[in-house]
């Protein structure tokens, strides 16, 4: 709770499916904007485990490390488009493409994206009550891709699509088909396109127990009426939140969601996860230099609802079949260049790594 | 930072005493009657709402239209939207707020705890229970988890089935803690012979005419009204000829709604049909 969590809320639909952004863009569904352009993944990274398939992007996070001076960081999460493999924990798959630290000058004016402990967040005055506002306010976005626009000197066609205003609802999501003959790409399906801008949690502050015994005695009155006086709940102990369906871990889960009924992940580097179940899997440790993963964000159940809202219709969809209810993805603890430079300052070599996600499903299903 | 947080909890402070006021007001006015003057600010939550279980999904895009369709399968509801969409005509009402305490090295920490019951008062029925620093915390998650647990109540007769079921189908009996409610059926036109805390829960319920015995330390109301829900719970479970019949399985919802064969079925599904017989 100490820690801040950044909330990735839903921004403005993509006009197209498969456009090209750049890599310092955060988004959901669509093709996957790699730094540069062969970026020398080996080719069955970029395949379904269980069927061989070619994954397709879920999450596109730029994610940069203030406190490790890494910048040039973004993590990637792909699934298996088919609806068989959907459900398996093992066609899931998290890429962390980064940049070599030795990198001195070619980036830097990447610093001034760096302004926080996690990904840009635009100052937006938050009021977490009224969320109609959010949905209303497009600058946030405008500023986000102003900001890459005015690092990446190579102006990408994206600027050209991102421009236009189409604001998301959550009560009406509009229904895009998916355009599957695109010439330049690939015929791999690709799950519906997404902004995403940033919030920061606001968790509600705890009350003092002052201004509780405000409310004190306005309950005496309510409850001490005449005829009743003779029954005394006596006994009565704290007692934790249980209901017939769901357990307490669960609960709690939901309430958060609640708050930010929108949210389609949480970022928080090194944080804890908001787990829906409490049983949770090993994270492991890292491949390349064995240190230990630690949470870095996880996926919400809404960014599930808008994909499965968006893809309405068509057959064969994959989303149509998810159950999951989050799922985190662990990265390596010390954020290690997965790349085979030996540490030469070469500003030029990009590394990929595979991190580990773990599903929490919807056991009812 | 620091002092974004500070004007936050000015803000919070200012709409927890208005919740406050408010319900100080409703409470005292109307001690017996229904509560559920916040209906106008729920429709506009409901359209926002954002399905997180799969049920949930289901429930939104409108497959599924009956509670009892949920019931037939058990599967778990664990999104109060879910209950509020498919049983509308639920009212909720707050049986007691009482304070609990607990003793720390600086004095004693006071919690209040909220019990709610809910229901339409034809069949279905929910308690909730909650402890929160502040009433009307405790009184907003009481209500969600009431509406989380409701259940189905089934209703029979105590002799002629002449007209709409209007009793307990047999004796049933229900417990929590030291206390045991048992419910035994009533001729129409009983009344429901009980105390003022678990008639209150029976008439949320939809039962018209039942006697009750309770045994056990009943002093402890939380335990009597728990227990009283308990018993509730049982009477569809109860076994009575009108079940001998071999059932006819269903397809879950989560089997019927989607493409392709998935997973397999999970456990036993009865079919509906008896329901319809008796009410």
């Amino acid at each position: 709770m100490a820690e801040e969590v950044h909330l990735g809320l839903p921004g403005p639909w993509a006009a197209d499916y498969r456009e090209k952004a750049d890599h310092y863009t955060t988004k959901i569904g669509g093709v996957p904007d790699w730094p540069t352009g062969d970026m020398g993944i080996k080719p069955e990274m970029l395949q379904c485990s269980l069927c061989g398939t070619k994954l397709c992007l879920v999450a596109q996070v730029y994610a940069p490390v203030v406190k490790l001076n890494i910048e040039e960081r973004i993590i990637y999460v792909l699934v298996c488009p088919t609806p068989e493999c959907g459900p398996k924990p093992q066609s899931w798959k998290v890429l962390r493409v980064q940049k070599c630290r030795n990198v001195e000058q070619t980036e830097g004016d990447g610093d001034e994206l760096g302004q926080g402990t996690g990904p840009p967040s635009t100052s937006v005055p938050e009021e977490q009550i009224d969320k109609n506002k959010s949905h209303d306010i497009n600058d946030d976005d405008f500023d986000l891709d102003a900001l890459a626009e005015a690092l990446e000197q190579a102006a990408t066609l994206a600027s050209n699509s991102k421009k236009k205003n189409k604001s998301k609802c959550a009560n009406a999501p509009i229904e895009r088909p998916v355009l599957k003959e695109k010439p330049a790409d690939l015929s791999i399906p690709v799950l519906p396109c997404f902004y995403i801008y940033y919030d920061k949690e606001q968790y509600r502050v705890k009350v003092a127990v002052g201004s509780s015994s405000n409310e004190f005695p306005l309950d005496k009155e309510m409850t001490d009426t005449g005829n009743y006086e003779e029954e005394k709940w006596d006994g009565e102990k704290y007692e934790y939140d249980k209901a017939i369906g769901a357990d307490r871990t669960f609960l709690k889960f939901k309430k958060r969601l609640d708050a930010y009924p929108e949210q389609c992940f949480r970022y928080s580097y090194g944080g804890k996860p908001l787990l829906a179940a409490t049983k949770v899997q090993d994270a492991g440790t890292c491949r390349f230099c064995g240190s230990p993963r630690q949470y870095e964000l996880q996926l919400m159940s809404p960014l599930l609802y808008f994909l499965h809202e968006a893809g309405k219709g068509s057959s064969n969809y994959g989303p149509s079949n998810w159950t999951w209810l989050t799922l985190i993805v662990y990265t390596c603890s010390k954020s290690c260049c997965p790349s085979s430079c030996g540490g030469r300052p070469c500003g030029c070599c990009w590394g990929v790594a595979e991190e580990e996600i773990t599903i929490q499903e919807d056991e009812a299903v | 930072m620091a002092d974004r947080g500070g004007e936050r909890g000015g803000e919070r402070g200012g709409e927890r005493g208005g919740f406050g006021r408010g319900f100080g007001r409703g409470g005292r006015g109307d001690r017996g009657g229904r509560r559920g003057g916040r209906r106008g600010g729920r429709q506009q939550e409901e359209e926002k709402w954002v399905p997180v279980t799969k049920l949930g999904r289901l429930v939104r895009e409108g497959k599924i239209h009956k509670i009892e369709e949920i019931y037939l399968h058990s599967l778990p509801v664990k999104e109060h939207q879910i209950i509020e969409l498919l049983v509308p005509g639920l009212k909720d009402e707050v049986m007691k707020i009482t304070p609990v305490q607990k003793q720390t090295r600086a004095g004693q920490r006071t919690r209040f705890k909220a019990f709610v019951v809910v229901g339409d008062c034809d069949g279905h029925v929910g308690l909730g229970v909650k402890c929160a620093k502040e009433v009307a915390t405790a009184i907003r998650g009481a209500i969600i988890l009431a509406k989380l647990s409701v259940v189905p109540v089934r209703r029979g007769y105590w002799g002629n089935k002449i007209g709409q079921p209007h009793t307990v189908p047999c004796k049933v009996t229900g417990k929590c803690g030291s206390v045991t409610v048992r419910m035994v059926p009533a001729p129409r036109g009983s009344g429901i012979v009980a105390a003022r805390v678990p008639k209150k829960v029976l008439q949320f319920a939809g039962i018209e005419d039942v006697f009750t015995s309770s045994r056990g330390s009943t002093k402890t109301l939380g335990n009597f009204v728990k227990a009283t829900f308990d018993c509730l719970m049982k009477t569809y479970g109860f076994l009575t000829p009108e079940f001998w019949d071999e059932t006819r399985y269903v397809k879950t919802p989560f089997q019927e709604f989607t493409d392709l064969l998935a997973k397999p079925t999970k456990g036993l599904v009865i079919e509906a049909t008896v329901e319809t017989v008796e009410a």
